[in-house]
């Protein structure tokens, strides 16, 4: 295996180094597309729960034309107009859009934890002696990876189970929460872009 | 030359701008923009002179953005002003000037950092011409700054001057509205009458934990928390506090209990704290006053149940035992019912001191008379010292209602003759019929008194003198009695057969001691409920304290209070009811909350004021009730209302004997047209065991008579009707009843 | 009879309402940059309002503990970045307000200094292609105190919102939006309409 070193043009990069900066190219492209996909899926949320708010509303008035009306009630269990229906299909969808390109990070991941395998394997405890870029240790570029992957494996989650409530939720603050929670993603650290870039500069990827 | 007053046309709201025609612009020699300065009669104004766009002239249209403080609280109200009260004045570009800034609330203030304040101020300043003392009116900006004071404009040559974005801002403090026009509102306070001592006492408490908080820490003395004002409604409890917070300089922050209280669980707690931060708020700017009105509605007493009270007393509690040392507030609390204030806010640390208003004395009704008279065109005929004496009993709300009731009859009168307007002292006696006391409103024993002179009632000669010489002497020259060391009697009892003008005798007494006068028989005071009869009768006799010198009429006192030893001894309710009595009478019922009057009573006054002082003396010693009893069953009385110190003037009033009759028969047939052949002698001679009421009936049958006989056109009451009328009728009294009565009940 | 001075100041008034028109066209652009940040802080103080009404534990959502305090950052986050964009598009009314203020104080300063050989018909003399200066300087006066009030409004109601203050912030377009004064925008244009064709003198 070739050294390779932080004098190096990137066009000549081989081994460890090329990987890592794939991977780091990877990366960015992931989270372009997660943030293209939750800005999809936020206009179908919203859309649901747009329906949503105007069956109950209407059921209201049903309610209040019938007091006494099981037959209706029962009708709204069983799932709602084919409208909803449609809107609650495309949220599955990006969901699970979405939790497919998690999978892809978990590759990255295991595709990092190769390469620092490798190294501790080549250079035992010490660790390389020389940066494989600028400054970072093979270890940081891991680090930066694991903390990306677990907020948006927490943040998935968080999809998931608004993906799967939405549609049966009464309470409008409730709602209003998932919603929030869709666009502001709370488990995606305000510095996980900050992060993003600083493996972009480190890898070459953005000009120093 | 004058010009008409216009409202300001809205487009110029905030502008500064003075409209006027361009004729009138060159006559004062204005150029466009120019400044000017116009008086009104309240105060001035500052503005720019602008043609109007119509040029038309005559109109004048001002903008009071920059004016006198005087004027932005009363704003014009002329219609027409003179060309000469409009001046031109030179004014200079300021180099520097220093204000205050009025802000809406105290929030803003609070979380508006200063630069900001400083920035928004010059920026709202821009432009404009102002003069040292003026405010400048920011409420066009629709922001939280409201005003701005302009202290000193730091120029020695002008006026006034000009603010350009080059002139600095200096800001020498911030305000807020609540507390400027707190400020603003005490340089015009009216005076209150008669409460000078009161005054004089709180403003000593408000004054001394207020504005000289070091100096008590320093004597390691801890400051007085809490107030009391405890007094009869309407004796100005309100008025006293808005006054004196005015005069200390304290910003006062006032609630009512109901107003705080609400119906959902908690919300009466939230807003007394919330109350009591606003007072706290107030309190950074300058000493401030929390003023409770009507405590008595916010914290009655505790009950051992949950009742949501108990929280809400609990809340002041905890609210009042959190007032800082530090924070510069007072909590004063109001209350006609201090009884039924929770005793825990009654202990040092939070209400510690109690201020007592009593009902207004004589000295005190005539300064409040003369108070209110002051702006009201009163005759000089009118003695205030007169009325103050007729007005036993009443507060100063009823006295001012007087006052008003007494214009109103002037007015009244003015419509039909179209005279000069003044009050008479019969427009005051007029009104005196119409507003009673309101210490006597809703009374058991209040009746209304159509005064009864002595010589309405016939005979008895004697026992008219023993009335007035145990009944009227006392009331009206008690210092005689002081001075000849005699104990004024407490009680009369009146005994004799019925329908012997015992109740009429009480009424004539009553007018002729000018005092307010109670009555009750035992009817009245009757109730089925346990408890309720005894507490009626203390009411009556607080009530009766509260308007002395009063005289409380128990009239069939037997049927009231039978004696324990008779046969239905029995019966609990007499026996209490008989307790009670005798407790009030010995004075144990008297609270403190009653005090009346000045504490220091013998102060030397000046010698005009020493009738005055005389009065006052009789109305403070007499601050004990003259009872009156009257009873046809001496017998049943119990005797222990009969010793000395009690009922100890017993006066038996006799069947009238032969004079009496010819006296009574005499006064009765007085508004009768009697016949010539009437012989009213030979009446009397017939009529032995007659009662005063038998005659009067005597009379009027005869006169019912004649009306049957002649067809209701009898012009004269013949004699034969009479002996007609008396052969129908029998005597109601009897010989044996009389005798009975000889025996002296003691 | 004509001033030296007339035309002297009718060149200022025509080149302060030149600055007038470009004024207005900035001044709208920069309040309509600011409407959608006014309209997300309003929108955002909605959504952490919702979530302190609910209690989350009790929701489907009580199997991510730490959500409500993540969530809440980032909405309160959000708040501020909308705050500061807001403040910055502030300075830039200040600066349109500074240039047309001086403007206008050029022009009265000028007045000043001939008012003495302007007498009364000449400064109030209308004709059928121009106003009165008197109208004129009327206008931009107006205009002139129209664009500091409305600064100082819209300064002072941003400077009351804070994130923490939900009540404020979700007020806070309905309130931004009643500071609008559309009889004076209307003022304004209409004074540009009648001062046209002296502009283009």
């Amino acid at each position: 295996i070739t050294q390779s070193s932080a004098k190096k043009k990137c066009s000549a990069l081989t081994g460890s180094a090329r990987k890592i900066k794939d991977n780091a190219a990877d990366w960015h492209n992931l989270l372009l597309r997660w943030e293209k996909l939750n800005d999809e899926g936020f206009k179908v949320a919203g859309r649901i729960v747009e329906l949503r708010l105007m069956r109950s509303q209407r059921d209201e008035l049903l309610l209040l034309d019938s007091t006494s009306a099981p037959a209706g009630s029962s009708s709204l269990q069983t799932g709602g107009p084919p409208e909803l229906q449609d809107e609650c299909c495309k949220l599955k969808d990006i969901v699970d859009k979405m939790a497919s390109m998690v999978m892809k990070m978990q590759h990255l991941m295991a595709s990092q934890q190769g390469v620092q395998d490798l190294e501790e394997f080549q250079f035992r405890a010490g660790g390389r002696r020389l940066p494989l870029f600028h400054s970072w240790d093979t270890k940081a570029f891991g680090d930066s990876s694991r903390a990306l992957l677990e907020s948006f494996t927490e943040e998935l989650k968080l999809k998931q189970m608004i993906q799967e409530e939405l549609a049966h939720t009464w309470s409008s603050d409730l709602c209003m929460v998932y919603m929030s929670c869709w666009l502001h993603q709370p488990f995606i650290p305000p510095d996980a872009r900050l992060t993003l870039e600083a493996l972009l500069l480190e890898t070459g990827h953005r000009p120093l | 030359m004058s010009v008409r007053l216009l409202p300001v046309d809205p487009s110029d709201q905030g502008s500064q701008r003075c409209r006027m025609g361009p004729a009138l612009m060159s006559a004062l020699g204005l150029s466009l923009g120019s400044p000017l300065l116009i008086s009104f009669p309240r105060g001035s104004c500052l503005c720019t002179a602008w043609p109007r766009t119509d040029l038309a002239e005559g109109f004048l249209q001002t903008d009071l953005k920059v004016s006198s403080p005087s004027l932005m609280s009363h704003p014009p109200t002329q219609l027409q002003m003179d060309h000469s009260k409009i001046t031109p004045v030179t004014c200079s570009i300021l180099r520097c000037v220093k204000t205050t800034v009025i802000v809406g609330s105290v929030e803003f203030k609070k979380r508006t950092p200063s630069r900001l304040i400083h920035e928004l101020v010059k920026d709202m300043l821009k432009g404009l011409y102002v003069q040292t003392t003026f405010v400048v009116n920011l409420e066009d900006f629709d922001t939280d700054i409201k005003y701005v004071v302009i202290e000193d404009i730091k120029s020695d040559s002008v006026s006034g001057g000009l603010i350009t974005s080059k002139t600095g801002l200096e800001i020498v403090g911030i305000l807020t509205a609540r507390y400027y026009n707190s400020q603003l509102q005490n340089q015009n306070m009216v005076p209150l009458g008669g409460l000078e001592e009161v005054s004089a006492s709180l403003k000593e408490i408000l004054q001394l934990p207020l504005l000289y908080p070091g100096t008590l820490t320093s004597l390691c003395v801890t400051c007085p928390r809490g107030v009391l004002l405890v007094g009869p409604p309407g004796v100005g409890k309100t008025q006293l506090i808005h006054k004196v917070t005015g005069e200390v300089g304290a910003s006062l922050v006032v609630t009512r209990g109901p107003e705080v209280v609400g119906s959902r669980p908690g919300e009466s707690e939230e807003k007394l704290r919330a109350v009591f931060e606003r007072a706290r708020f107030a309190a950074e700017e300058g000493p401030c006053v929390l003023f409770l009105d009507e405590l008595d509605s916010l914290c009655p007493k505790r009950t051992s149940s949950s009742a949501p009270e108990n929280r809400l007393v609990a809340q002041l509690l905890t609210l009042m035992d959190g007032v800082d040392q530090s924070d510069r507030f007072l909590v004063v609390g109001a209350t006609n019912r201090p009884d039924s204030l929770d005793p825990a806010l009654r202990r040092p640390g939070r209400f510690d001191r109690e201020v007592i208003i009593g009902p207004p004395t004589v000295q005190q009704r005539k300064a409040i008379l003369t108070v209110l008279c002051a702006g009201m065109p009163v005759c000089p005929s009118v003695d205030m010292a007169e009325l103050a004496q007729q007005t036993t009993g009443y507060v100063g709300a009823d006295l001012s209602a007087l006052c008003r009731e007494a214009a109103m009859n002037a007015i009244r009168e003015d419509n039909k003759y179209l005279r000069e307007q003044t009050i008479g002292m019969k427009h005051f006696q007029e009104a005196l019929k119409v507003v009673l006391p309101s210490c006597l409103r809703g009374s058991l024993g209040r009746t209304e008194l159509s005064p009864v002179s002595w010589e309405q009632i016939g005979g008895l000669d004697e026992v008219k003198f023993k009335l007035r010489q145990s009944v009227e002497w006392p009331m009206r020259y008690p210092e005689a009695f002081v001075r000849m060391g005699l104990h004024r009697p407490r009680g009369v009892l009146l005994y004799g057969p019925p329908g012997c003008a015992k109740t009429t005798l009480v009424r004539a007494v009553a007018s002729s001691s000018h005092c307010a006068f109670l009555s009750v028989s035992g009817a009245d005071l009757y109730s089925p409920y346990v408890g309720d009869s005894e507490k009626a009768l203390a009411q009556l006799f607080h009530q009766a304290r509260a308007c002395a010198p009063s005289i409380l009429f128990l009239d069939e006192i037997d049927s009231l209070i039978s004696s324990r030893s008779s046969a239905n001894g029995t019966n609990s309710a007499h026996t209490r009811l008989l307790s009670v009595l005798l407790n009030e009478m010995d004075g144990i019922g008297l609270k403190t909350v009653e005090r009346r009057g000045a504490k220091v009573l013998q102060a030397e006054g000046v010698e005009e004021g020493h009738a005055l002082e005389k009065m006052d003396h009789q109305e403070v010693c007499n601050k004990d009730v003259m009872v009156i009893a009257a009873t046809n069953r001496p017998e049943c009385l119990d005797s222990a209302l009969l010793r000395p110190g009690r009922l100890d003037h017993i006066i038996y009033i006799p069947p009238p004997d032969q004079q009496a009759r010819l006296c009574i028969l005499k006064v009765c047939t007085e508004s009768m047209p009697l016949g010539p052949d009437v012989c009213l002698e030979e009446l009397v001679e017939k009529t032995e065991l007659y009662s005063g009421a038998d005659l009067q009936n005597l009379c009027k049958e005869a006169a019912l008579l004649a009306l049957q006989e002649e067809n209701l056109e009898a012009s004269a009451l013949k004699h034969r009707y009479f002996v007609q009328a008396l052969s129908r009728m029998r005597p109601s009294l009897t010989e044996q009843q009389i005798n009975s009565y000889q025996k002296t009940p003691r | 009879m004509s001033s030296p001075a007339l035309p002297l100041i009718h060149q200022a008034l025509r080149k302060s309402f030149q600055r007038l028109e470009s004024s207005q066209k900035v001044w709208a652009s920069v309040l309509a940059e600011c409407s959608p940040l006014i309209a997300s802080v309003g929108n955002l103080a909605e959504q952490l309002r919702a979530l302190s009404s609910l209690h989350l534990p009790s929701t489907p959502l009580n199997v991510f503990p730490d959500l409500e305090d993540r969530l809440r950052f980032k909405l309160l986050h959000a708040v501020d970045t909308a705050l500061v964009r807001l403040n910055e598009q502030m300075c830039s009314l200040q600066s349109v307000r500074d240039s047309f203020s001086n403007q206008v104080s050029a022009v009265f300063q000028l007045y000043e200094q001939n008012r003495d050989s302007l007498d009364a018909s000449t400064v109030m003399e209308r004709s059928a292609m121009a106003p009165s200066i008197c109208d004129m300087m009327g206008w931009l006066q107006d205009a002139e105190h129209h664009y500091r009030q409305q600064f100082v409004r819209r300064k002072a109601l941003l400077q009351t919102l804070r994130a923490d203050e939900l009540s404020l912030l979700e007020s806070s377009p309905k309130r931004w939006k009643s500071l609008e004064s559309p009889s004076m925008e209307e003022n304004i244009t209409d004074a540009l309409d009648k001062v046209s064709f002296f502009i283009e003198e």
